[in-house]
């Protein structure tokens, strides 16, 4: 008898440890991959014209992106190298917002309060104040990470030269949404394969771009809500309040630190439209052509703030003349030796052609 | 002095019932506080607990001495600059890391594996007490000394960061640059607690299983911190990423959550659930040993 109910619980406990294993497992599954939701058929045209015309609501929610372009992490926005981050964003619908970057070790926090614009940093804990009509740096800021913003400008500039159309549809942070796809046209010859935009089926706003370059499954870029919820926010949030003890720092002057003037007179010019427009621009003043230099594989280290162009890319050399070819998943630069900087979502061919020209 | 303590302890446990009852009545209660002295009259633990009560209150001090501006690159330590309801957050977020596994797998080397190499679990084996109820009382210790650490932490992290480094007006600056009032910090400590409970009654109960099976306490701190060890090196592999929703170690920067505001509760809440993933299978593998375990 003892020994029965001893049994009885040893195979109870060993079920207990075999469905946590399995409960293990539940767990790690992506909780992204359901079944294709299905959605009355909607044209391209009629799906786009319901994007421009849909109001913007207040939201939140968390956005991810999954970064395989190439780029390598630059020291104030860690998010543009290769890896996944993620925002967290709230929106009333009009016009004011906040956005959080949380990385391991601290937050960025970028607030705009309808008047003015903030800009923390745990990390400096300092403030950055921006009054809203004059702050070129700080809308991208947000927009970059807001798909909404991002997915309207991509369709906008690619309508003219590009196949549209709706392919199937998709469940984004448990929302059905409609998968847009714009294609290249037949004669543009780029690195990009297509980009995907999946449009909330309701509110119709668009939840995730991604972008496919050619010859790979995996995408580029993907950037998407993982969270989402519509509806009103608490007031609190469009407000901030620099905590005590830390600094407040002017936004011009702050800007003027980071980014430097372009120099006059070097505006870029653009050869070609579409998805093969290549864009010829000087490199920027107080680099000196290499030509000028007594040893090419010297690094100019004097410039202040500069890239060393030349450690990166392989040389390549024309009728166009000779430079250094940089490839990333969805773009080729060109820095020549005569000091033009050739740079389009191409392959090699069409940005030395660009060049010639 | 042991054998003096081991005799009088199974006397007591014996005491409880008649021995020609039925063996499964000892009141829960007697045997829960049994342990409990039994686990706190280890010098070993009293002296674990006192050296984790240091740890805040050194980082407190390292953070007064260094700089007080935090800078780019300072990371969670430059946070606690001046604002020292951090202090006890870091501190139990570090912790995690290995401190507070190292009490726990010490804690449950003793409870099973320990009295076995001593001798001393036939005792409790032979006492009219079910073996279910054995291992409850076992799993009950392990925990009290998790709770036990976590807290010293906790409350040593909180009077430091009062003492030694004050408090931005009394408030907590979080993260994400906002400030939070008293009553909000607190609860944002309070919180981090019981997560990191959550988190080494995991670590606890995978500690269990490996001390049912072997008669070396060595053993289990071995397994366990080679474990944390191995865990750490495979989530440092690019190429096994696929792996780290099933590691239980992957989850344990959500700590860290606490200090933002709105508090993101998604990740405390995954890696709560993976460790009562873990939690269950280590009490599922214990139980199974200990219900057939011989005396």
């Amino acid at each position: 008898m003892v020994k029965r109910t001893g049994n009885a619980g040893r195979n109870v406990a060993a079920g207990l440890a075999v469905a946590c294993v399995v409960g293990l497992g539940l767990l790690a599954v992506p909780s992204g991959a359901g079944a294709a939701p299905e959605l009355p058929p909607i044209s391209a045209e009629d799906l786009l014209a319901s994007v421009a015309k849909a109001k913007p609501e207040a939201f939140n929610g968390t956005v991810g992106l999954e970064n395989a372009l190439g780029l390598p992490a630059l020291p104030n926005l860690p998010q543009a190298g290769n890896g996944d981050s993620t925002a967290r964003i709230w929106s009333d619908g009009a016009g004011r917002g906040r956005v959080q970057l949380p990385s391991p070790q601290g937050e960025r926090t970028l607030v705009s309060d309808g008047t003015t614009f903030w800009a923390w940093d745990s990390s400096t804990r300092t403030v950055t104040k921006h009054s809203e009509s004059g702050h070129p740096g700080a809308k991208p800021d947000v927009n970059a990470t807001d798909p909404t913003g991002a997915a309207t400008e991509a369709i906008n500039r690619l309508r003219s030269t590009s196949q549209i159309r709706v392919d199937g549809t998709a469940e984004v942070a448990g929302r059905p949404a409609y998968e847009l796809v714009l294609a290249p046209a037949a004669q543009e010859r780029t690195l990009l394969r297509e980009v995907r935009i999946a449009i909330d089926s309701e509110k119709r706003v668009p939840l995730r771009l991604t972008v496919l370059s050619n010859g790979s499954n995996d995408p580029a870029l993907q950037l998407g809500f993982t969270d989402l919820s519509f509806g009103p926010q608490d007031e609190k949030l469009f407000t901030f309040t620099p905590p005590p003890g830390t600094k407040v720092e002017e936004g011009e002057k702050h800007d003027q630190g980071q980014r430097p003037q372009r120099p006059e007179g070097v505006e870029p010019t653009i050869v070609g439209d579409g998805w093969d427009t290549v864009l010829v621009a000087k490199r920027p003043e107080g680099a000196p052509a290499d030509k000028d230099q007594p040893d090419k594989n010297q690094p100019d280290k004097d410039r202040p703030g500069g890239v060393d162009l030349n450690a990166l890319g392989t040389p390549v050399s024309g009728a166009w003349g000779s430079g250094r070819l940089i490839t990333t998943a969805v773009a080729s630069v060109i820095v020549t030796d005569d000091g033009r900087i050739a740079m389009g979502a191409v392959p090699e061919q069409v940005l030395t052609e660009a060049l010639a020209k | 002095m042991t054998a003096m303590t081991e005799s009088t302890r199974a006397a007591a446990l014996a005491r409880t019932t008649v021995p020609t009852a039925a063996p499964r009545h000892a009141p829960m209660g007697r045997l829960l506080a049994a342990e409990a002295r039994w686990v706190l009259r280890r010098p070993r633990t009293l002296v674990m607990l006192g050296v984790f009560a240091l740890v805040p209150v050194l980082i407190a001090i390292g953070v007064a001495v260094a700089d007080d501006t935090p800078g780019p690159g300072s990371g969670l330590i430059g946070a606690i600059a001046g604002n020292g309801f951090v202090l006890p957050i870091v501190s139990m977020t570090m912790a995690l890391g290995l401190l507070l596994p190292l009490a726990v797998a010490m804690a449950a080397a003793d409870a099973i594996a320990g009295e076995t190499a001593h001798g001393t679990l036939r005792g409790l084996l032979v006492a009219p007490v079910g073996r279910l109820r054995l291992v409850g009382m076992k799993a009950f210790g392990v925990l009290l000394v998790a709770t036990l650490a976590t807290t010293a932490i906790a409350v040593m992290g909180l009077l430091a960061g009062f003492a030694v480094i004050g408090g931005a007006d009394g408030q907590l600056i979080t993260l994400s640059g906002t400030t939070l009032g008293l009553g909000e910090a607190l609860a944002r400590v309070a919180l981090v607690v019981v997560w990191t409970v959550g988190q080494l009654a995991a670590v606890g109960a995978v500690a269990l299983a490996i001390s049912a099976y072997t008669e070396h306490p060595l053993v289990v701190l071995a397994s366990v911190l080679g474990g944390l060890i191995v865990f750490g090196v495979l989530s440092a592999i690019p190429a096994l990423d696929w792996l780290q929703p099933y590691l239980l170690t992957s989850g344990w920067t959500a700590g860290v959550d606490a200090l933002r505001d709105p508090t993101p509760y998604g990740g405390m809440i995954e890696s709560s659930l993976r460790a009562l993933c873990y939690l269950g299978l280590g009490a599922g593998v214990t139980v199974h040993r200990m219900l057939r375990r011989d005396a």
